[in-house]
């Protein structure tokens, strides 16, 4: 074989490998785009099933439920109250009643 | 150009053009992570403005329950009261009227006299229940007097006795029976009643006077 030929064998073989490097750099290319797809979506699904909505929720059903307590203890000093004043005021009321019934015309 | 040469070109070639299409992946690639991190953090700007949203909602309309169930409740202590005062005001004034007295007998002249100053004609007749009948009677001169005083007119009465059960008062009625005006007892105190519903309330919740 002369040195002619066997140098463009050479190149020839220097080509494929170097075709070779571009097909692998291609497929590496598309895995980085899926890889980022791939990222860009549990992105977006991270959202829904993030567990800080789950959180804010009981949070605020604590909220609400410590307001009714606050709601059902006020109501409870208002019927105190309500029932001392009404004591208190009941036999007025018999008497305004009373006065009422009785007079003259209704 | 020598073949050494054209092999360097072909290497040097294939780096750029491996090179080209890495840094477009990668640009693509940001361009889609940093896409997917807009649209994520807009996601979740809007699901937390609806989650807050429906929060509130639920906590105005839980607590709106709350205070309307305890406004119920404070409303029915109060009925309780008013119904206290009003069986109590109707033991006490049967009271007085199965007693008797002076004051007792008063009032039912003042009942019998307001019901016939209420009607037109000059024949009446008084009803009663049988307890007071006598009481009554006795009063049935002096009443039809002093109601023609006030009619201007000769007043005739007459008595009758009620079949029902009362505690007292009168009915009074014309001779023809078209008129009549109910002043028994549980009549004048269920409109009283009525009347001062929400007088009795304000009492009960020290807010009234006993003389409005």
């Amino acid at each position: 074989m002369s040195a002619d030929i066997k140098e463009l064998q050479e190149l020839i073989g220097r080509e494929r490998v170097s075709e070779e490097k571009v097909r692998k750099a291609k497929e590496d290319a598309q895995a980085i785009v899926k890889q980022a797809r791939e990222q860009a979506e549990s992105t977006v699904r991270a959202i829904e099933s993030d567990p800080g909505w789950e959180k804010l929720r009981r949070a605020r059903n604590d909220e609400i439920g410590r307001k009714k307590v606050e709601i059902e203890e006020q109501y409870k000093r208002n019927v105190s109250a309500l029932e001392k004043v009404a004591h208190e005021n009941y036999e007025k009321a018999i008497a305004r009643l009373i006065e009422e019934t009785l007079r003259g015309k209704l | 150009m020598s073949i050494q040469a054209l092999q360097t070109e072909i290497e040097r070639k294939a780096e750029e053009e491996v090179s080209r299409i890495l840094e477009t992946a990668r640009q693509e690639a940001q361009r889609i992570v940093a896409e997917a991190n807009t649209k994520a953090a807009s996601l979740r700007e809007e699901r937390a403005r609806v989650l807050q949203r429906e929060l509130d909602a639920r906590e105005k309309a839980e607590l709106a329950v709350a205070r309307m169930d305890v406004r119920g409740k404070l409303l029915r202590v109060q009925s309780e009261w008013a119904n206290r005062v009003f069986e109590e005001t109707e033991k006490r004034i049967g009271e007085m009227a199965e007693k008797g007295g002076r004051e007792y007998q008063e009032l039912l002249s003042n009942l019998v006299l307001a019901g016939i100053s209420a009607m037109n004609g000059n024949k009446f007749i008084v009803e009663t229940n049988a307890r007071d009948k006598e009481v009554v009677s006795n009063l049935l001169g002096t009443l039809a007097e002093k109601a023609g005083k006030n009619k201007g007119e000769r007043v005739i009465l007459q008595m009758g006795t009620l079949q029902t059960r009362t505690l007292g008062g009168v009915i009074v009625s014309t001779e023809d029976r078209v008129q009549s005006f109910n002043n028994i007892l549980e009549a004048r105190l269920s409109a009283a009643s009525r009347k001062l519903e929400g007088t009795i309330r304000r009492i009960l919740s020290g807010g009234g006077k006993a003389g409005e």
